[in-house]
């Protein structure tokens, strides 16, 4: 069962996976702003704009006070930084993982160089596969 | 629902100086898995692999902690085998896709790329089927200390 914390992930993700509300993210890290504001360096409309802060709302990465006359937008460093932790750890296991790919990548063709030659590889696998 | 979990979080590309059949045929075949899949700290021992290269084959490896405090088993499905461009799987509690693409760069270089899809529901299942700490913040101490114990 998904845990209160995995739907916020979920919504944060789904949230960030657009180019133009990720740019909204970056100029909100930067202090509050009102719609007008946020609009400006993008070619679109005021409703488009509005539309992303929306999901940007309900992912719970932005809040704007709903009684201030220009309701500006603030984000919320909590669940962001959730995500970018998540997106780190992820990222470092393949940045290990793959470092380890690479030495043995070395490791294979150092012990095939001298075989080159003759056609016998001392490469450990030559199994058939069918899944082709 | 489907849809909200399709976002992507992780984009990851490294080019490695090998030709592309080789990169390829290390993400598939357990005798070349064993020596590197395991993150730093852990090993993935040969007879732990699984990998069943087909669509809807299985692809299970059991990860040992080189400190012998335990081992995690990473179980999913193969989604797609397209040799030797693509191979992607999901893991089966979660739901949590990795595709893997293989780019021939020409010149005896290989471009992988990674992608992970559902990655959310995946982070929450594989706490609870590791047993590790339901909170973010101690997770990230987990691998962090993991990392630790390796480079030590």
């Amino acid at each position: 069962m998904p845990t209160a914390v995995d739907e916020h992930l979920d919504a944060a993700f789904a949230a960030l996976a657009d180019p133009t509300r990720r740019a909204i993210v970056a100029r909100l890290a930067r202090g509050d702003a009102i719609v007008t504001d946020l609009a400006e360096p993008f070619a679109m409309t005021l409703p488009a704009i509005s539309k992303h802060l929306k999901v940007l709302e309900r992912s719970g990465l932005i809040t704007r006070s709903r009684h201030a006359q220009f309701r500006p937008c603030h984000l919320e460093r909590e669940p962001l930084d959730a995500a970018l932790a998540w997106i780190e750890d992820a990222r470092r296991e393949w940045r290990d993982r793959f470092d380890k790919l690479d030495a043995h990548l070395r490791e294979l063709q150092a012990d095939a160089e001298p075989a080159k030659t003759a056609k016998t590889s001392k490469k450990p696998t030559r199994r058939r596969r069918d899944h082709a | 629902m489907a849809e909200s979990r399709q976002s992507e979080a992780l984009r990851y590309t490294r080019i490695f100086d090998a030709p592309r059949e080789l990169v390829f045929r290390c993400m598939l075949e357990p005798e070349h898995l064993t020596h590197f899949w395991g993150p730093v700290g852990m090993s993935t021992p040969l007879d732990g692999i699984t990998v069943d290269p087909r669509p809807g084959g299985v692809f299970e490896t059991v990860m040992v902690a080189d400190s012998g405090s335990g081992s995690y088993t990473m179980r999913a499905v193969y989604d797609e085998i397209v040799e030797p461009e693509r191979i992607s799987w999901t893991d089966a509690g979660s739901g949590m896709r990795s595709v893997s693409a293989f780019v021939d760069l020409g010149d005896g270089r290989t471009e992988v790329t990674i992608e992970q899809r559902n990655a959310p529901a995946a982070f929450g299942e594989e706490q609870a089927r590791a047993g590790f700490s339901s909170s973010l913040d101690r997770f990230s101490a987990y691998v962090k200390g993991v990392h630790a114990a390796g480079a030590a």
